[in-house]
């Protein structure tokens, strides 16, 4: 104990005084041997601390350091160089390349360190710089194309949309599919809650050190629950230390309309070819030349400006480092009146008490405001009111000079059952989604002898959120008297982890690791929801201005209590073999008493053979895992509850959900095996996996048949299956004095099928995609992003069958039509720098896979769609063939006309006609920085400057009908009841074009 | 070595449940409850049963000719008849769901009333569901009964003979227990029971209806117009008006009739059923059957009490899924040429629901003495169901006198023809689905109906009339695939299978 008193003191010393002992400034240059090029961002070490630095772009370096300290100089590709220092303050060094390139050590479950040549799975990891060089705000959205086997979709192109990130397919039907999020070892909340952004955007990429993807079972297994849909782990940056380094870095982003879906301008609102106001349909006659036609898309949408600030310090001493961040965030949107306010502050500092013990805290407080225009709904449909508004109407006239709504059309001077334009709920009634979230994190590591740690990790992710909604008094509908919705909510993540890891050699060859751990997560979301309707007060959007019984109030409160015990077995011999077991063992209170327990083993090996003959030219390994985890259900579905109801004479009626007291875990094996190669000394790797994955009794939350006597309830529904392969290719071409290019290439593709429904079910339909002619939905023995929906009718060769009339015949049963899965998919990072300049550019292909684009049907149905100004009352004759009496056919030559009958009764009743396979080629981004030379940047004051041009998403080539093909309608996790809705098009809002200037000060 | 591992493995444990040690029995929602007192579950029962009526009647409402959309082939359900198009049919979920699963579910009412000895409850609860299970298979025909609410996902599906078995074994049971309700048995009052306030020997009288309606709809092959007529006399001995009341002023939209003008749209699940009178006209067939010299102007008293005034003051009748597309009607045309539909008796934001009213019993009497050519009786019962519903609809008793008096009333029982009373019931139970089945048991036969005919935009269907909807396709279809087949209930034209008291009737034809 007085030990612990003295450590402290002399923490205190530290913080109080700083550096102390004799200590000088060692500056130098590092370079490669051969080359001579300067080694760029190689790491300065003092062996034996955590004491360090690294070198510039030009390769030198400075650190304070005292006499007789050891230095470690070690850069990628190279064999690291020790040097003590002496009495000469100058050290240059001259690195010779490493053949053994596989030095990198990666981060995996649980934060352990392991050096990748000993991987015995896939991990991929992102460096922080290359994440940034997206420039994208939602770190998911940055992560496009860096992943081999992970799709991600945006909900649309507006900050306060969900992303949802899958890795190698999708393991439920409804629900959450995304990956669990680590950040510094604790469990960080991703839902997205009310249609919002998923919550690991609050996280500011300019804190992110590295990104771990942990992408199979198997490397995710120690996380047990959640683990099957693989696990990614963010390491913020830290404090070094040294010389206190000082770094900014200001951008500013000009965000301009992506692609859209395109419209019909020749017919005016009506029905049936004439002109009749009272409809808001788009069928009436042609438009005269004397009456305008807006291009509303265009009008509605503006451009958006962007400003992103942010600060960072990080230094410390021997004993005591941190580092502190700042980042400030102002962003509009290509969206009238919509905007985010993010503050972010990280501190993090880390002390060494003794030679044995050290103790990592953070806190990271962030502000995520953001207010958003289109407020959309549970299954997307963001921009269908826009898509569909009558063109002889200007979409910006939407309210008269003194602030009262303009209605457009009205009927007996009756307000509640007007029309108006779109842009008065975007300017009236915005949508404000606030957050205010605390993550604590603390870590105490004690080494009591050096081949024993063990270490305790408290952490809680706290956040604050609020969800309001407003209807403005004067808005035609049900709430014509104003209403608003306030929901109110704080949930926890209390992350309580226990890890104590025994590492040994023996017999020289043998190295040994051990890791015991106990785990607790606890979950709490409790919400206060308000809804008050009919404002006395018209313009105060309170629930103090309306009557009492117009006001209600829900709470919710939702508890899940998780533990694990689990163990890590690993044996290595030599750089050659490794082996190691698992296994997990969870307790979940969110299960029946009777299954609320289950085991996740998982087994592994990896086999260097390059080892057997020259490890010193090339590399290669053959890695195989197995792994089976278990997962436990959504809160409180065990049992049914009564709820309160508001209809006449109170009293209470059965929840819609109903409990289900023979739950199941969910359980997901994944067998996977890769290969690792590299050649000429590290300069091209290649890393190939193979993987199939099948989950069992799936938890899901679908609606049920009424008879059952619930609407909705959660059981075990089915199994299926997920295939895929996995290649990354990274080469450095050229590598000289002046020029590097290293080129990466991601490609993967994951086909997947159902194999297993509960009961008799064959086809499952999402109900968060409701369209009619086609859905989003499941069909046994096919792929499990499916669509289903009618097609028409066909003879065996496949020939549309036409009827006597000239017009197609409908194929009245609904069947599978389209897989939302693509089919392939490539990215493509380059990274070019020259002197002082760095480009970099990222492509990404996809190939296949279909979308059902429910934006044109639904434009169709009202008459906006592009194809009905073509189409529309032309004389058509259908490619395809009569049947005859006999038996048999002949082509049809009956001359028919596309009327609205046509379009309504025949057209958009058929689900094929709105599937689409659609292929892309897009730059994610291009990003060419310039560093400033050392010595300008110094007459300047400063010690780095830079200057970055970058544009987002510029680039979009693709044979899609609609706006912008990457979609998701309804995001990840919508609801707890919606599916996957990637491949949906409603009402998408389209990923804008971006483009940004950034500079970056080192003092 | 040992030691480290033991004092680990100890550390492990208690710093584990130290920091953060809640139980693992913490899965019950704490701020919601289980279950609650039977008092507090009827009187939403009773507000959902007109919510599951409605939606039943907001298509058939169209189906039976009340009303058409204004604009004309613009809504695949009424104006082509084609439900292939839909994602939910919100009528399933009203009835199984919120009246049934209420009343008979695990989580139902029935569960507590038998645990309190609550038999009044227990009887009320019976009458009502076995009601709402009669009106559902009205518009659905075969559908789970006897594998309902058993926790099966697909369960088969009883014919609608064996559903009727059922709803007349819950109307005996129904009975049986509100005859015998005991002083143990918990208060039924106003506050518990919103539609006749406790009062047992009005439910019993309600039951007897219930059992009427269900005879009359079978009667005609069964040869059961005795027992009908016995039924109806039982009923009628004490009945009064099944209604569900809203209050007069509410500014909530669950406290209104949805039919009402407000167009309430209480919560997202209402989305497919909110109603669309504001975009509908009345139909040539209502005209017709209210206008005494339409020339002249002169109309059945009732029309100024179902609709009120357009902005012109003229009361013109669209064709069926024409709306305003009807090429006879005069140039110029608009919405403002007819009656407005809101506002009327039925038609208000605080208009009652009715369950089921007096009138019908009338008509089931007339059309039963009537087959069984006790001509007289059946006149008399007619004419007692028209005046009822005069004096219900506030008619003033000058009116009611002329127009008892006049040409639209048949005044002689030689006169009387199976179409005088169903016209007259039909009107009598404006917008109610049980129109719908009138309708179909006499085959949409002008015999019965002079003024139907076929809607010109309902061309894909071979001539054929609708006969019933479709089940859920957003569950039905889904989970239980081998029923669905089994029926045949899965092709595009489904819903022209006449369910079984429709395709067993002898009433199609003249």
């Amino acid at each position: 104990m007085s030990k612990t008193l003295r450590w402290l003191s002399i923490v205190l010393v530290f913080l109080t005084h700083g550096v102390y002992a004799q200590q000088i400034t060692v500056s130098g240059v590092v370079t490669m041997q051969g080359t001579g090029e300067p080694a760029a961002g190689a790491s300065v070490q003092v062996k034996g601390t955590s004491v360090g630095t690294s070198t510039g772009q030009d390769g030198a370096y400075s650190i304070s350091v005292t006499k007789g300290q050891t230095l470690v100089f070690s850069f990628i590709g190279a064999i690291a160089e020790e040097r003590v220092v002496g009495d000469d303050g100058v050290i240059n060094v001259s690195l010779s390349e490493d053949a053994s390139l596989m030095d990198e050590v990666v981060v995996t479950a649980l934060g352990i360190e392991r050096d990748r040549k000993t991987l015995t799975y896939s991990v991929q990891n992102i460096k922080g710089d290359d994440m940034r060089a997206a420039n994208q705000p939602n770190l998911i959205n940055a992560l496009q194309g860096q992943i081999a086997g992970a799709q991600i979709s945006s909900s649309g192109g507006s900050p306060g949309l969900p992303s949802e990130i899958i890795l190698r397919g999708s393991t439920t039907l409804t629900g959450d599919n995304q990956p669990l999020f680590i950040v510094d070892g604790i469990r960080v909340n991703n839902s997205s809650s009310n249609f919002t952004v998923n919550r690991i955007a609050d996280i500011n990429p300019e804190d992110i050190e590295d990104i771990s993807i942990l992408k199979g079972a198997a490397a995710a297994a120690l996380y047990g629950i959640d683990a099957a849909s693989g696990a990614i782990i963010i390491t913020t940056k830290k404090g070094r230390q040294g010389v206190l380094q000082v770094n900014g870095a200001y951008r500013s982003f000009v965000e301009t309309l992506g692609r859209t879906p395109r419209q019909q301008g020749v017919y005016t609102v009506g029905l049936g070819g004439t002109y009749d106001e009272s409809s808001g349909s788009s069928w009436g006659r042609k438009f005269r030349y004397d009456e305008p036609v807006y291009n509303n898309i265009d009008r509605f949408f503006e451009t958006g400006l962007t400003h992103d600030l942010n600060l960072n310090v990080n230094g410390g001493s021997e004993r005591l480092q941190y580092y502190v961040s700042g980042g400030y965030r102002n962003a509009g949107s290509t969206i009238p009146n919509t905007e985010q306010e993010r503050i972010s502050l990280l501190v993090k500092g880390t002390a060494k008490l003794s030679t044995k013990m050290t103790l990592t805290t953070s806190a990271n407080y962030v502000k995520n405001n953001i207010q958003e225009g289109l407020g959309g709904a549970s299954a997307g449909g963001w921009i269908n009111s826009i898509l569909t508004y009558p063109l002889m109407y200007d979409i910006l006239q939407y309210q008269h000079p003194n602030g009262e709504p303009y209605y457009v059309y009205q009927e007996q001077e009756d307000p509640r059952n007007a029309r108006i334009s779109p842009m008065w709920g975007v300017m009236k009634n915005p949508r404000n989604n606030n957050v205010d979230r605390v993550i604590i994190n603390g870590n105490l590591d004690y080494k009591p002898l050096d081949w024993i740690t063990l270490s305790y990790r408290l952490g809680q992710d706290y956040t604050n959120s609020s969800y309001r909604t407003v209807t403005m008094p004067g808005t035609p509908g049900t709430y014509f008297d104003g209403r608003v919705t306030d929901s109110k909510g704080i949930t926890k993540f209390v992350t309580s982890t226990f890890n104590s890891t025994f590492d040994r050699t023996f017999w020289d060859d043998f190295r040994a690791t051990f890791i015991l751990g106990f785990n607790s997560e606890y979950y709490d979301g409790h919400t206060l929801a308000y809804a008050a309707n009919n404002f006395l007060v018209r313009d105060i959007p309170s629930p103090n201005v309306v009557e009492r019984n117009d006001l209600s109030l829900t709470e919710s409160w939702l508890r899940r209590q998780r533990y694990a015990v689990y163990g890590d077995f690993r044996v290595e011999y030599k750089n050659l073999l490794s082996l190691g077991i698992t296994g997990r063992n969870d307790w979940s209170s969110t299960l029946p008493k009777h299954s609320r327990t289950f085991y996740s083993p998982s087994y592994s090996g990896s086999f260097t053979y390059s080892e057997l003959f020259n490890p010193d030219d090339w590399y290669g390994k053959l890695r195989v895992s197995y792994a089976r985890v278990g997962k436990d259900a959504p809160i409180y579905r065990t049992n049914t509850n009564l709820n309160q109801v508001v209809t006449v004479g109170g009293g209470f009626s059965v929840n819609a959900t109903g409990g289900n007291p023979d739950l199941k875990p969910e359980l997901t094996s994944e067998l996977e095996v890769g290969t690792e190669l590299s050649f000429f000394r590290g300069r091209l790797n290649m890393d190939f996996t193979r993987y199939v994955k099948e989950t069992k009794d799936m938890i899901m939350t679908p609606r049920v048949p009424l008879p059952s006597g619930y609407v909705i309830k959660t059981f075990n529904l089915g199994s299926l299956r997920n295939k895929g392969v996995e290649l990354s290719v990274n080469a450095i071409p050229i590598r000289n004095q002046d020029f590097t290019w290293s080129t990466t290439v991601n490609g993967w593709r994951n086909t997947s099928e159902m194999l297993e429904f509960a009961g008799d079910i064959v086809t499952f339909k999402y109900t968060n995609a409701q369209l009619n002619a086609g859905v989003a939905a499941t069909t046994l023995g096919d792929a499990v992003l499916g669509i289903v929906g009618t097609d028409y009718q066909r003879t065996e060769e496949g020939y549309v069958i036409v009827g006597d009339d000239g017009y197609p015949l409908i194929d009245g049963t609904e069947r599978y039509i389209g897989n939302r899965e693509p089919e392939f998919n490539i990215g493509w990072l380059n990274k070019l720098s020259y002197k002082g300049f760095n480009l970099s550019f990222m492509w990404d292909f996809r190939f296949g896979g279909d979308i059902l684009n429910a934006s044109r049907q639904r434009m169709m149905s009202v008459g906006t769609a592009y194809d009905i100004g073509v189409w529309r009352d032309r004389e058509f004759v259908f490619n395809g063939v009569v049947a005859q009496q006999d038996g048999s056919y002949i082509k049809n030559a009956t001359p028919v006309v596309l009327d609205y009958s046509f379009f309504a009764n025949n057209y958009y009743q058929v689900g094929t006609n709105f599937v689409e396979k659609v292929n892309w080629a897009r730059v994610r981004f291009i990003t060419l920085g310039y560093s400033l030379p050392k010595a300008w940047a110094a007459r300047l004051g400063v010690s780095n400057l830079g200057l970055e041009l970058s544009a987002q998403n510029p680039i979009l080539i693709t044979n899609y009908s609609g706006g912008d093909p990457e979609v998701n309608s309804a995001g990840p996790n919508a609801g707890g009841t919606g599916a996957s809705t990637m491949g949906v098009d409603n009402g998408a809002i389209p990923l804008p074009r971006t483009y940004s200037f950034g500079l970056t000060v080192s003092l | 070595m040992k030691k480290i591992f033991n004092s680990i493995i100890v550390s492990i444990l208690t710093l584990g449940c130290l920091m953060s040690c809640s139980s693992l029995d913490i899965n019950e929602d704490p701020v919601q409850p289980v279950s609650v007192p039977v008092s507090q579950r009827l009187p939403s029962i009773q507000a959902n049963l007109a919510y599951s009526l409605y939606s039943q009647a907001r298509w058939a409402a169209y189906h039976s000719y009340y009303v058409t959309t204004r604009l004309g082939n613009s809504n695949a359900l009424t104006d082509t008849w084609n439900y292939n198009g839909i994602t939910r049919l919100g009528a399933w979920r009203w009835h199984y769901f919120d009246v049934g699963s209420n009343i008979v579910g695990d989580a139902g009412m029935l569960v507590r009333a038998r645990e309190d000895g609550a038999n009044n409850y227990t009887g009320v609860g019976k009458i009502l569901a076995a009601f709402s299970f009669l009106t559902a298979t009205d518009v659905f025909g075969d559908m789970p009964f006897s594998e309902a609410y058993s926790g099966s996902f697909n369960p088969v599906y009883d014919t609608q003979q064996d559903v009727y078995r059922g709803v007349e074994r819950w109307l005996d049971e129904g009975i049986t227990e509100l005859n015998s309700v005991g002083p143990a048995a918990p208060t039924m009052n106003g506050a518990s029971d919103l539609v006749y306030s406790g009062d047992y020997q009005r439910w019993i009288y309600f039951a007897e209806a219930v059992r009427a309606r269900l005879k009359l709809h079978t009667a005609n092959f069964q040869n059961g117009y005795q027992a009908v007529l016995t039924s109806v006399d039982k009923a009628l001995e004490g009945f009064e008006d099944a209604m569900f009341r809203y209050p007069e002023e509410s500014s909530s939209p669950w406290e209104k009739n949805l039919w009402g003008d407000t167009r309430p749209n209480p919560e997202w699940q209402f989305a497919d059923i909110r109603n669309d009178l504001a975009n509908s006209l009345p139909t040539d067939v209502l005209m017709k059957t209210l206008a005494i010299d339409a020339d002249a102007g002169i109309y059945d008293p009732r029309l100024y009490k179902l609709t009120t005034p357009g902005a012109r003051n003229n009361y013109y009748g669209a064709r069926m899924s024409e709306g305003l597309q009807d090429p006879n009607l005069p140039t110029g045309t608009t919405y403002q040429d007819f009656a407005n539909l809101y506002n009327g008796y039925w038609t208000s934001d605080n208009s009652p629901y009715p369950y089921m009213i007096k009138e019908e019993l009338y008509f089931i009497k007339a059309e039963a003495l009537f087959y069984l050519e006790r001509f007289e009786e059946a006149l008399n019962a007619y004419r007692q169901g028209i005046e009822h519903n005069l004096r219900r609809l506030g008619v003033e008793e000058g009116h009611l006198i002329n127009f008892m008096g006049s040409a639209k009333v048949v005044q002689h029982a030689d006169d009387l023809q199976i179409s005088d009373i169903m016209t007259q019931k039909w009107l009598a139970l404006y917008l109610q689905a049980e129109s719908w089945v009138d309708i179909r048991r006499y085959g949409y036969g002008t015999h019965a109906y002079p003024y139907l005919y076929y809607p010109r935009f309902v061309t894909a269907w071979g001539g054929r009339y609708i006969q019933r909807l479709p089940y859920d396709p957003q569950t039905e279809y889904i989970y239980n695939p081998k029923e669905i087949a089994r029926l045949g209930a899965a092709a595009r034209d489904w819903v022209f299978t006449p369910i079984w008291w429709a395709e067993q009737s002898t009433l199609k034809m003249p």
